[in-house]
């Protein structure tokens, strides 16, 4: 019963013309225990507690707080039952059972410290020690090790393999298996989390075991590389030292650094990391739990893009000679050059690009700084279809995830359009493979032919399918109307395209059509690929930089626009052009005044992700030599500039977002949409017609790791990078 | 009795102010060294420093070193060489010009004094790599 | 006696147990042993010597005709239609009066494991699986069968698939047997053209398929979970058990996977009446079975005897006796290589059946009788089962992987007696660790030898030590 989801996760994919058994089968074990609510009472240490039938003993003793150690089992996979640390006794019972896989029977009494109990945790940890090398010393998982822990806490005081000097230990060959995780496969303990991640949560199944017995390996298979989004996940799975961060290691040991919880905004789901840090610098990124956003799995761009952070950094203003060389100059000479431009320009002729990776913070303050000088020029650098005269932006539900990443996995029937979420959004994705996998979710797609990890209906990559399903002549629509819980996700690339509005107008209108079965569903999403874009929005920018530079702006404030929209050929020539960022990436280069900022790890700022949450980052680090955090730059440069902007503290310029935009200090929480109906009508108003065939950016794993100045600085992203191109050219 | 009245300590003063040749010239050591007293001049090193003992002080203050004039005020203890070091310290008896059993090999270096908190000082560059890489335009518009 | 059920099923003290392992029959631990009805009182006083009328299997050394003609010629296929006919609680309750209990080694009572697959469908079809990957050293049973009478396997898949309402048989047999699997098809392929298999079969109105799957060699696929897998196409490694296959069993269906021993004494006890087939063997351990002699015997050979035939005249009755006489005997391994050794004193004594060989501290396992004289090295003997037992641990879980391994390296210097004597305790010790904590019976099956080494060879393994010793001061 617990490994029945696994039936279709693992077999499905492989057995099709099994598919109708199997599918059956697994319906109706989700549905069982659905019908049997009733609670019955198991004994945990003699504590009473009550538990929904079906529940494990390891559950059960987690509800009383009694932790049982393991190795092999963890909530998020499979269980597999296979390390047997969780042994317990049940009274009554002659043998030990798994806790992790057996369930409970009324009126069982499980002893969690029981002599036998004990002893079995012992065996089981005097076997796994005997063939686990001791090279703790030398072990990146050391301080951070299950096993280290669990045989401090469980095992035996003392050895007596007596057979190290005789036969010695199993030595395993290591697997080259990409330039993320390394493999140290002697330290193996083979409790199989990577493989089951891999082919359930990462629907690669490329790791398997080979060999039996004592001879048993992790590994691919054949000699190749994991190639997926997530790989650097097994490595927070691995509960011994087998998997590790191959950029992170020899770098530190787990208590010497200082960990900082924080937000990423590597894509615009705002994973929540924890960021460790010694001695000022960024050593590595680890998900933090949160169960509305990335569970506690992280992409691997999220998780490995941090010595990015280290190269090609903005640390001293710059300003550009008459000869077209930069000189690094001290903050007093940059912001007097560059208020002085500011000066000298007309009112309505200053404009500001907001880039992919801008906190609140500085987007409010530049947005305050230019209405207060008189400019009305602000733009995001991604596009989003606006209707002519009224704004498509002015409602939130308008390009919000609405329905929240967590319940993407209770669709019962998904339409993409013109996005990848396995790269545009990897966190999303695995909730989109979960729903496929535990929950019955059908997906189709719009759009060039990629690999979601799961399979889904292609509807082909004509724009004229979405305009029939729009309309109902298509099947598809039929089903979409059928469906209890159906879902539109449309790509945030897509909208940005010319004929966005078409894909919005055909799209949404068709969503509002839909009657799901519970009224609060929401349909219309929009998933977005830049962790800034909703909170410009949300603050009033306007999306595309086209109505700016119409406008002929004498200076042009590039946020952290480093994606391209503003480049040299529509740039307007006369434009004295600020750039305020940390990177020195295509924007620097137009510059003629550089503002170094911080990075999302150097400074607390607010993050407002795909599905409107607010989130902020914490300061982890301090920025590098003379950078400072963004929005301190622009309070500093109204004050050259002479239009002072009325805060000095964060917590000044937090209140003043609240007056604009009070769910960006509410964080954490996810604000609830609403005017559907009026944001219909908003676009309905406009017309326009679809041009050319749906396409996505990311298409293969190489398009992946380098989307922003911080992952195209990063040494490891381009080994990744290079990796997979040779991974393809080979095989 | 002279003894009882000090007056053999008037006796030495004069006999101090007498040697360092007048008045003067004891208030200019008083200034530089903060001492007056004058004793049996032992030996000059190469540098000109010299070397004094009076066996009438008690131990540990009856011998000392005048530093050469041209120092002024900028004299400390590492400026005595290594040769007299022995002698300064109580470890021999011998000067090293009375002792003839000091070696002196070819590779022994020539003593220097110690540098510290001069500009002269020994300060040692960083061999670790700088945490953060700054962005190098002309580099990166060269690509 | 009437408590070794209960105590069988509740499952074992290790030596209880181990009559549940050698093929790896499935432990299914339930409570509802107080269906099976009270056995008669035990009369019978004399076991062995079962006359040629009784025997079931009458092909068995392959003298006559093995296909479908000369099957028939046997009484196979007889009347199959009316068993058929006659129901599924007629069949089961014959199964059960006959007081089968399951021949791969668990001795579950076949009755009632197939009566567990009749409850009321969900939509899902059933299936049953035999067991034919007989892999346990010394067992050569279900062999013989299986190429000499594959029709009455064939015929067992039918009665057996009809009592617990099956779609289909899967026989998951060995890769190795080679020539059993092409008789085995052949005979299927002729059940089918004579219309006795397939829709409509024996014209009984009900549809039954036989398929067969070769394994590729792996003697953890004898165990039931592992051979699901092995039969979906996925690796031979047990399942966790809960659910067990009766739940959900070969592709998420409820299964019931049954040893071809005892599939194919069903039709016979069918046709001649469970009462007959009880009357065999001490109450609890009636019927026949085949017996498998090897080793220092005269006369090697798989012989049918009666249940709780004594285990000194089964060896003098048909293998000719020990070589050497009786009085050259060392031990007997008595249930196939899972199962410990029992000394010369002990062998004496034994009666070849479930509770006898467990009184014993032993177990009847598949009844292969491995007898050693004393020209064995009884601790290199058991050395090499160890060696075998992890040579085919599938590696899944701790305790057997790791475990069995280390026995192994113990054992392999206990041949040479590089080792101190304490670390016959910690041998003892280690096999202790590995019973009952794994997830099929593998491990188990892997300690029990040890223990009965231990148990009963001591002194020899101590002496092995200090010549060793002696060795290495000599040398010195």
């Amino acid at each position: 019963m617990l490994r029945a989801p696994m039936f279709r996760a693992l077999v499905l994919a492989q057995l099709p013309s099994r598919a109708g058994i199997l599918f059956t089968t697994s319906r109706m074990q989700s549905n069982a225990p659905a019908k049997a609510p009733e609670k019955i009472e198991v004994f945990i240490d003699d504590q009473p507690v009550m538990v929904a039938p079906g529940t494990t003993v390891l559950q059960a003793a987690a509800q009383v707080g009694v932790e049982i150690p393991r190795f092999c089992y963890h909530e998020r996979l499979a269980v597999a039952g296979n390390c047997r640390m969780c042994l317990v006794e049940v009274e009554k019972s002659p043998k030990p059972v798994a806790a992790c896989a057996m369930p409970v029977m009324k009126g069982w009494r499980i002893k969690t410290n029981s002599d036998m109990t004990r002893k079995a945790r012992e065996g089981v940890m005097e076997f796994l020690l005997s063939n686990h090398p001791l090279d703790c010393p030398i072990c990146d998982q050391g301080g951070e090790c299950d096993l280290q822990d669990q045989a401090m806490a469980f095992g035996s005081d003392r050895s007596r393999f007596t057979d190290i000097n005789h036969a010695g230990k199993r030595a395993v060959e290591d697997k080259d298996i990409g330039p993320l995780v390394k493999t140290i496969m002697t330290r193996c303990i083979h409790c199989t989390r990577c493989i089951r991640f891999a082919s359930e949560v990462a629907g690669v199944d490329d790791l398997g075991t080979t060999g039996r017995g004592n001879e048993m390996q992790v590994g691919m298979y054949v000699e190749k590389l994991f190639l997926t989004e997530l790989s650097g996940n097994v490595i927070d799975l691995c509960p011994v030292g087998a998997l590790t961060n191959k950029p992170y290691s020899f770098v530190a040991r787990p208590w010497e650094i200082r960990k900082v919880d924080s937000i990423d905004v590597l894509d615009a789901l705002g994973s929540n990391i924890v960021v460790s840090t010694r001695t000022g610098e960024v050593l590595r990124i680890l998900p933090r739990e949160n169960e509305d956003i990335n569970e506690e799995w992280l992409s691997d761009k999220s998780r490995f893009a941090c010595d990015g952070l280290k190269r090609q950094r903005l640390i001293t203003p710059m300003l550009r000679k008459p000869d077209g060389e930069f000189e690094a100059v001290e903050w007093e000479s940059a912001l007097i050059t560059a208020a002085q431009a500011i000066r000298n320009a007309p009112k309505d002729k200053i404009a500001a690009v907001a880039g992919s990776l801008v906190d609140a913070e500085q987007l409010v303050a530049v947005k305050d700084l230019l209405n207060r000088l008189g400019s009305e020029l602000l733009c995001t650098e991604q596009k989003f279809p606006t209707a002519d005269g009224t704004s498509g932006t002015d409602l939130r539900s308008n390009y919000l995830l609405n329905s929240s990443i967590a319940s993407c996995e209770d669709a019962d029937l998904v339409l993409l359009v013109g996005t990848n979420p396995r790269y545009e959004a990897p966190l999303l994705n695995t909730r989109l493979r979960k729903g496929y996998v535990h929950k019955e979710q059908d997906i189709a797609y719009i759009g060039p032919e990629v690999d979601l990890s799961y399979r889904y209906e292609y509807l082909g990559n004509r724009s004229l399918t979405i305009e029939d399903i729009a309309k109902g002549k298509h099947p598809f629509a039929q089903r979409l109307k059928q469906a209890k819980r159906p879902l539109i996700i449309v790509g945030a690339n897509a909208l940005a395209r010319n004929d966005g509005k078409a894909y919005i107008a055909a799209l949404q209108s068709f969503a509002r059509q839909l009657k799901p079965e519970d009224k609060n569903w929401k349909v219309w999403n929009v998933l977005q690929t830049n962790a800034s874009q909703v909170a410009a929005l949300d603050v009033g920018y306007k999306p595309g930089v086209e109505e700016v530079l119409a406008a002929q702006p004498k200076v042009l404030f590039l946020l952290g626009a480093d994606g391209n929209a503003v480049n040299k050929e529509n740039i307007p020539k006369d434009c004295f052009v600020i750039y305020q960022g940390h990177h020195g990436d295509q924007g620097a280069q137009l510059a003629h005044a550089i503002l170094p900022g911080a990075a999302y790890t150097e400074k607390q700022g607010t993050y407002v992700n795909t599905e409107g949450r607010a989130q902020q980052t914490l300061v982890a680090v301090s920025p590098p030599g003379m950078a400072r955090e963004d929005w301190k730059i622009i309070r500093a440069l109204s004050e050259v500039v002479g239009t002072v902007l009325p805060y000095d503290t964060l917590d000044e310029l937090r209140n003043r977002m609240e007056d604009i935009a009070p769910h960006l200090v509410r964080y954490g929480h996810l604000e609830e949409n609403n005017f559907y109906a009026q944001a219909e009508q908003l676009i309905k108003t406009q017309a326009s017609s679809f041009q050319g065939d749906v396409d996505v950016n990311q298409k293969s794993l190489e398009d992946f790791f380098m989307t922003d100045s911080i992952t195209r600085a990063s040494p490891t992203m381009a080994k990744c990078v290079a990796a997979v191109k040779k991974a393809q050219a080979t095989g | 009795m002279a003894r009882y009245f000090g007056i053999d300590k008037i006796g030495k003063l004069f006999s101090y102010i007498q040697q360092n040749g007048g008045i003067r010239n004891t208030l200019w050591k008083m200034y530089r060294m903060d001492e007056g007293k004058a004793g049996t001049l032992i030996g000059t090193d190469k540098y000109g420093n010299k070397y004094y003992e009076d066996p009438t002080q008690f131990y540990g203050r009856n011998r000392w070193v005048e530093y050469v004039e041209h120092r002024n005020l900028e004299y400390d203890g590492s400026q005595i060489p290594a040769e007299w070091f022995g002698w300064m310290h109580y470890k021999t008896d011998l000067p090293p010009h009375r002792d003839g059993n000091r070696k002196h090999y070819k590779w022994m270096a020539d003593h220097s004094e110690n540098l510290s908190g001069t500009t002269d000082s020994y300060m040692p560059y960083s061999t670790t790599r700088p945490k953060v890489e700054a962005w190098d335009p002309k580099k990166s518009t060269a690509q | 006696m009437a408590n070794v059920l209960v105590r069988v099923n509740s499952a074992p003290k290790q030596q209880l147990a181990a009559s549940l392992l050698p093929l790896f029959k499935n432990i299914q631990i339930r409570s509802n042993s107080a269906q099976v009805s009270t056995p008669p009182p035990q009369t019978k006083t004399k076991f062995g010597g079962l006359a040629d009328q009784d025997r079931v299997f009458t092909n068995l050394y392959g003298r006559h005709d093995w296909r479908l003609k000369g099957a028939m010629k046997r009484g196979d296929w007889y009347k199959t239609k009316e068993i058929l006919e006659k129901g599924v609680d007629w069949i089961l309750n014959e199964i059960k009066a006959s007081g089968l209990r399951g021949r791969g080694g668990a001795g579950f009572p076949s009755g009632m494991k197939w009566s567990f697959m009749n409850k009321p469908s969900d939509g899902r079809p059933k299936y049953l699986v035999v067991n034919a990957d007989e892999g346990e050293p010394g067992t050569c049973k279900d062999r013989e069968i299986m190429r000499h009478d594959p029709h009455k396997l064939i015929e067992g898949c039918l009665i057996a698939g009809r009592a617990m309402g099956a779609r289909a048989a899967y026989i998951y047999i060995r890769g190795e047997f080679y020539n059993e699997a092409s008789n085995m098809q052949l005979a299927i392929a002729e059940a089918y053209q004579a219309g006795l298999l397939g829709k409509n079969a024996c014209n009984s109105g009900y549809d039954f398929d036989v398929f067969m799957h070769r394994g590729a060699g792996a003697y953890i696929c004898g165990e039931e979970t592992a051979l699901i897998e092995s039969l979906e196409g996925k690796q031979g490694k047990p399942r966790l058990k809960p659910p067990f296959p009766a739940d959900v069993g070969v592709f998420g269906c409820p299964t019931t996977v049954a040893n071809v021993e005892t599939v194919a004494v069903a039709p016979t006890i069918c046709r001649r009446g469970g009462v007959w087939f009880a009357s065999f063997g001490r109450t609890r351990n009636s019927g026949t079975k085949l017996f498998n002699i090897s080793g220092h015997v005269n006369n090697p050979c798989t012989v049918e005897e009666e249940m709780s035939i004594p285990l000194k005249e089964l060896i003098e009755r048909h293998c000719g006796g020990v070589r050497g006489g009786w009085d050259n005997l060392l031990g007997i391994i008595p249930g196939g290589s899972s199962t410990p050794i029992i000394p010369k004193d002990v062998c004496a004594e034994a009666l070849m059946d479930f509770d006898g060989l467990v009184a014993c501290q032993t177990s009847l396992g598949t009844a292969a009788i491995i007898v050693m004289d004393k020209s064995t090295d009884v601790i290199k003997a058991i050395a090499r089962l160890i060696a075998f037992y992890k040579h085919e641990s599938c590696g899944q879980c701790t305790p057997c992987r790791e475990g069995v391994s280390w026995m192994n390296k113990i054992m392999t210097r206990f041949v040479s007696g590089n080792a101190r004597p304490d670390e016959i305790d910690m041998l003892w010790e280690v096999s202790k660790q590995i019973e009952g904590h794994s997830i099929c019976a593998l491990g188990d099956g892997a300690a029990w030898p040890v223990q009965g080494l231990i148990r009963h060879f001591r002194p020899v393994i101590e002496q092995r030590m200090q010549d060793f010793e002696k060795r290495q001061e000599a040398t010195n």
